[in-house]
């Protein structure tokens, strides 16, 4: 579904990726783990157009997409859950779950049922329905955490990248984040799932690449990785 | 070097001779206005050019100098060396008073409140005919010199004395610390005000001097024209001025004179439709063959000089299409703009800069400064001030249960931190975890929601970011806020802007006070890029810098602080094996100082070698402290940062 | 300009009301003037607040497009006799397209390299170019705008308000609820509200913003040539009407606060009842000022405006 190889990108002249390849088989989650500052960032915004790659190329199914803007991009399929949720903080939860599926609405994606498809969000997060009329910007980070991944499912994706689900949230919520995610693995939903929190994403993915520096130092079927000690290494240093 | 002072010389000398050949008061007259717009140009382009504001207001200042000496001259009698002065001053208190509020915002801000500070002026100017006899105008004579009357040429010669001196001391402000300071807050406002420089003091004084030079500009007009009266200082005059600096040429004084030429030249050449025509097609036929040049040598593309090409062979086909121009100079005017706004950003003088070192791949402005660099020795002296405080042991800086909350977001939940004096403690925790916003907390950038924060028994909540910073407290970003575009050696400068206390006047005449303070600061900067070895990068754009000698860089402008607490916000990231080893020597040398450091950091190696003890931040909240080692064992860390068994 | 015109007339009737003992009365009549003055301004500082908050610009030459609305309505008014109300989506359309010139030629450019002075610079300089081509096609005289209904003055509470004064707030009020409205229910109006909040964030919705960017100019130089055609029968029309018009907007956008709706509507009817007042009372050359001082004094004491809200800066 998503093909990365070799892909090169950075800020100016420092560069942060050195030539990182990775796939995600359709059907399947893989994660892409790695400590602050490994470029885990950076990977997601070369591939959901935010940034331009340096070199390298990114697939989409059969479509090239580097260098696309980031409409474009979703556009073609790839839903983004982004790092620090960004919901539309002025708007309500339920229009923020709309805009999800802007492209269906606006023809360039199937339109399908969305009515049918926005009270299936609103069932699996129950949290967010019962606040479908309160604006984005006063939930709490959990629940922006849920809107943000449910305006991604919004938009019937071939793919969902979802960037740092558990980035500042208490420990309950991000059990109840990766419950989610397990969730929509079972519907056969196609994710690629950035973390910094290693054991709780190799819980769920069933492939997972190690990043470190710019570049993949590990990679393989999820649970052979959990006790990989070179994921140990990437994230406290040698001494564990 | 040489053949610069000789074509400077010469230029001075066809300057004051000119009347003597040409003997035609027109023309004299011409290259006065040009002389007199120069200085207000040298003024506009502090403002524009280096600390990069929009200023739509200088005309205003400008009638305000000329109102001041007419209206001085016609109800007081004043002569010429009381309405100088009087001009200069009252046109830069003016100044300030505009831009005490109008600087408190940022951009699009300052244009439109410019602009209605011109209109304002021009409307007072217009209605208050009891103080400058309102839309009927002052009349002056030339000024009286020991009692006898100027002629044309001998006032040609005091505005040619004048607008040297002005240039003398433009020229002399922007290569000291206060011209660095201005190109520093452009640069990055935030390392400014934490390096001790306080953005909004200094965009102040930037506007400030740049109105005593339009009040001094003002001042000649009046006695050049002999007549003023209101509709001369209206918007479109500042739209002209600032023109002219883009057009000229940022932050370079031949670059205002140039501007200057132009927009003098510019009416004469608009109302003439034949010179429009031969001016045009000149214009065309060399940017033609520029174009040609420049592809031959694939210095730029076809599409890249597609549009400027139409646009000036476009406007030399237009030239010809017109009878008569005068209707439609605006327009013309207008498109200028626009192409200078788009395609000759560095002006004039830029481009052929620019063009000069592309073509011959040299650039005149290293080469010059590598000059200026083998007669700087670094100072034999430490260049690492020792902390001022060096009580062995005892809290340094105490963090008292503070919360710092945004919209429903508690990015730091009643941290309490203590740092003793002359340790090196370490913060370290996930993404997320506050460790950033603690920075920002800790060097005034945040102010607290609730608690407290006290530094050598002085609580620091509420202060602005450059007191604290004077006051020993001193940092590094995470995301590098080096002034990319000044040098090396000239970052550290400002970070040593605290070591000066000459004023203005110290600075226009180079007195011994400030020529002293500024080759102490050099010596000393140099010192210590030595220490961070980065001495032979000294000339070096930051933002040309390898990523690693970047951060480094950060390090010691922080140093220039002579700080007590040095805060370092993950040094090591991005940096290669071999540069974390430079790093924790760095570190280590930091700490025999007696200074005290927080670091914030990722990579383990560092923490472990480095700190005395380290606190860990999960969700904004403290989850453990102590040594080092304790800390790595301690499984609530573990649980944080790999996550937990759950899910 | 309109105040000179209508407040001359007027102060010759009221001295002889005066001589009656009935001073109240000039003072509604200025109030009234200045509400509907005072709603110009809010419809135009609107079309800043537009542009601003998807972009983080705006167009210094707004005042310049409110120009040629009212100039070209006037030729389809005055000289093809097409009807006022027919006249005013044509003008609509005009002034779409004039604004979407404005983003492509002048904004576009500068949000590419980041460059602030660069917008500030060119939407001056195309301003300074359709008002010198306004002067060529319609002539540097100022002209009457026929007016489409009775000019005679009704009177509510003892003053005496003209029609077209009231048409003018009613416009521009409807004006302002319509693009409220359509912000709030069509799907392309939540996509415009999306871009201003987050513009990255609305990109990877799939939305084009910078189409949306495209479309906020393009409206926001609709609702000023909208004001033009408005204002312009209660005034003189001519190629130098927009200027000091954009500029006051300007002022009631910074009062009322970039991003409030309900702070420029404030804001607008502070300043045009200002105006009329201290156009009567102290002499007409002053007129412009208390706006343009009161415009200082926000920016020295609340920047954020009246209505605003701060933001919260990051490193």
């Amino acid at each position: 579904m998503l093909a990365i190889n070799n892909l090169e990108a950075g800020y100016g002249k420092v560069k942060v990726l050195h030539g990182i390849s990775i796939q995600v088989p359709k059907g399947q989650v893989v994660t892409l783990i790695g400590s602050n500052g490994a470029g885990k960032t950076t990977t997601m915004r070369a591939v959901t157009g935010m940034i331009k790659p340096t070199a390298g190329e990114i697939k989409l199914g059969t479509t090239s997409i580097e260098g696309f803007d980031s409409y474009q991009i979703a556009r073609l399929g790839l839903a983004h859950s982004p790092e620090g949720r960004r919901v539309f903080s002025t708007m309500t939860v339920t229009d923020n779950l709309i805009l999800g599926a802007y492209p269906r609405l606006t023809r360039s994606r199937p339109k399908g049922d969305i009515k049918g498809d926005l009270d299936r969000a609103l069932e699996l997060f129950p949290r967010l329905k019962e606040r479908r009329d309160q604006l984005a910007g006063t939930l709490s980070g959990g629940e922006q955490q849920m809107l943000a991944m449910a305006r991604a499912i919004m938009l019937n994706p071939e793919i969902i990248l979802l960037d740092e689900p558990s980035m500042g949230l208490a420990p309950i919520l991000v059990d109840e984040v990766f419950r989610i995610i397990a969730r929509l693995k079972s519907e056969g939903i196609t994710m690629l799932l950035v973390e910094q929190f290693a054991a709780a994403a190799l819980n769920v993915a069933d492939y997972g690449y190690v990043l470190e520096n710019g570049r993949i130092t590990a990679h393989g079927p999820a649970d052979k990785l959990k006790n990989d000690p070179a994921v140990k290494a990437a994230y406290l240093g040698g001494s564990h | 070097m040489k053949i610069k002072q000789v074509l400077l010389i010469a230029a001075i000398v066809a300057l004051i001779g000119f009347p003597l050949v040409i003997d035609n008061p027109y023309y004299i007259h011409l290259v006065e206005t040009i002389l007199i717009y120069a200085v207000l140009l040298f003024g506009l382009d502090i403002v524009v050019g280096y600390t990069g504001q929009v200023s739509l207001g200088h005309a205003g200042l400008f009638g305000i100098g000329s109102y001041v000496a007419g209206v001085l001259f016609m109800k007081l009698g004043m002569p010429i060396w009381v309405t100088i002065p009087a001009a200069i001053t009252i046109t830069a208190l003016f100044g300030g008073l505009l831009a005490l509020p109008a600087l408190k915002v940022i951009g699009p801000y300052l244009a439109m409140v410019t602009l209605a500070f011109g209109t304002i002026i021009q409307i007072l100017i217009n209605e208050m005919s009891f103080l400058t006899e309102g839309p009927v105008g002052i009349k002056i004579p030339k000024p009286s010199i020991f009692g006898t009357v100027a002629t044309e040429d001998q006032y040609y010669w005091i505005v040619c004395v004048l607008m040297l001196l002005s240039l003398l001391v433009v020229h002399r402000i922007m290569k000291s610390h206060l011209g660095r300071a201005f190109e520093a807050l452009r640069d990055s406002p935030v390392a400014c005000d934490c390096m001790g420089v306080s953005v909004y003091r200094y965009k102040v004084y930037a506007f400030v001097i740049s109105a005593g030079f339009a009040g001094l500009a003002g001042c000649m007009y009046a006695y050049s024209e002999q007549y003023i009266s209101p509709n001369t200082y209206v918007i479109e005059l500042s739209i002209l001025f600032l023109l002219a600096v883009i057009m000229g040429g940022r932050k370079s004084r031949i670059g205002a004179i140039l501007g200057s030429f132009i927009i003098v030249m510019l009416p004469k050449l608009l109302d003439d439709i034949v010179l429009f025509r031969m001016v045009a097609v000149v214009l065309a036929v060399l940017f033609i063959i520029l174009s040609l040049v420049s592809l031959s040598k694939k210095l730029t593309t076809v599409r890249k000089v597609s549009i400027p090409l139409a646009g000036i062979v476009g406007l030399a086909a237009f030239s010809f299409w017109l009878e008569n121009i005068t209707d439609w100079r605006l327009t013309i005017f207008g498109f200028m703009i626009l192409l200078v706004v788009y395609y000759l950003q560095d002006g004039i003088v830029g481009f052929v800069r620019n063009y000069y070192a592309a073509l011959t791949g040299k650039s005149a402005q290293a080469a010059r400064d590598a000059q200026a660099l083998l007669q700087i020795k670094p100072s034999g002296k430490d260049v690492i001030h020792a902390a001022s405080d060096t009580t062995k042991g005892g809290t340094l800086l105490s963090v008292k249960s503070v919360l710092m909350q945004f919209g429903g977001l508690k990015a730091l939940n009643n941290v309490d931190l203590t740092i003793e004096r002359g340790t090196i403690h370490g913060l370290i925790g996930p993404n997320g975890s506050g460790k950033s916003t603690m920075m920002n907390v800790l060097t005034g950038i945040y102010v607290p929601t609730a608690g407290d924060v006290v530094y050598s028994s002085n609580s620091v909540v509420g202060k602005t970011s450059s007191e604290i910073a004077l006051s020993g407290i001193a940092r590094t970003f995470q995301n590098v806020q080096l002034f990319g575009e000044m040098t090396a050696l000239e970052n550290i400068l400002v970070g040593l802007h605290h070591t000066f206390h000459s004023s203005l006047l110290d600075v226009s005449l180079h007195l011994p006070k400030y020529t002293n303070e500024e080759s102490a600061a050099r010596a000393r900067a140099m010192g210590l890029l030595q220490f961070v070895g980065l001495e032979s990068l000294a000339n070096e754009e930051a933002r040309n810098l390898p990523y690693g000698k970047q951060r480094v860089l950060e390090i010691a402008r922080a140093l220039a602080l002579d700080p007590n607490l040095l805060l370092l916000d993950e040094p090591a990231a991005g940096l290669t094996a071999p540069d974390i080893k430079d790093l924790l020597v760095i570190i280590q040398k930091i700490r025999e100082h007696g200074i005290t450091i927080i670091l914030i950091e990722h990579h383990m190696d560092v923490v472990m070698a480095a700190c005395d003890k380290v606190s860990v931040l999960d969700f904004g909240q403290k989850i453990a402290e102590g040594k080092p080692a304790e800390v790595q064992a301690d499984e609530k860390v573990i649980e944080a940062y790999l996550g937990g068994q759950s899910a | 300009m309109r105040g000179v015109f209508n407040i001359k007339v007027r102060a010759q009737f009221h001295s002889l009301f005066l001589s009656l003992g009935l001073p109240m009365e000039i003072l509604l009549q200025l109030v009234f003037s200045g509400i509907s003055l005072g709603m110009i301004y809010a419809v135009i500082a609107f079309g800043y607040q537009l542009t601003f908050a998807t972009s983080g610009t705006l167009n210094f030459g707004q005042g310049e497009a409110l120009m040629l609305g009212a100039l070209v309505g006037l030729t389809l008014a005055d000289t093809l006799g097409i009807n006022y109300w027919l006249m005013i989506p044509v003008v609509c359309v005009f002034g779409a397209i004039q604004g979407g010139l404005v983003e492509l030629i002048g904004v576009r450019p500068a949000i590419k390299i980041k460059s602030e002075f660069g917008w500030i610079m060119s939407t001056i300089a195309l301003g300074i170019i359709f008002k010198n081509v306004a002067e060529n096609i319609w002539g540097r005289d100022d002209m009457r705008f026929p007016s489409p209904i009775d000019d005679e003055p009704i009177k509510i509470l003892g003053a005496n308000v003209l029609p077209m004064e009231l048409v003018v707030i009613g416009g521009a009020l409807a004006m302002m609820l319509l693009v409220e409205l359509f912000n709030r229910k069509s799907i392309y109006g939540k996509a415009v509200v999306a871009t201003a909040n987050d513009r990255d964030a609305a990109g990877l919705m799939g939305i084009n913003t910078g189409l949306v960017i495209t479309f906020s100019y393009a409206l926001s130089s609709l609702t000023a040539a909208f004001a033009g055609v408005l204002v312009a029968p209660l005034t003189l029309t001519g190629a130098t009407m927009g200027a000091a018009l954009g500029l006051k907007a300007f002022a009631v956008a910074i009062i009322g606060g970039l991003s409030s709706g309900m702070g420029i509507i404030v804001g607008g009817l502070i300043l045009g009842i200002a105006e009329t007042t201290t156009g009567f009372y102290l002499s007409t050359g002053y007129k412009d000022v208390p706006g343009l001082i009161l415009l200082l004094l926000v920016l020295a004491i609340k920047p954020a405006g009246l209505f605003g809200k701060s933001a919260i800066k990051k490193v």
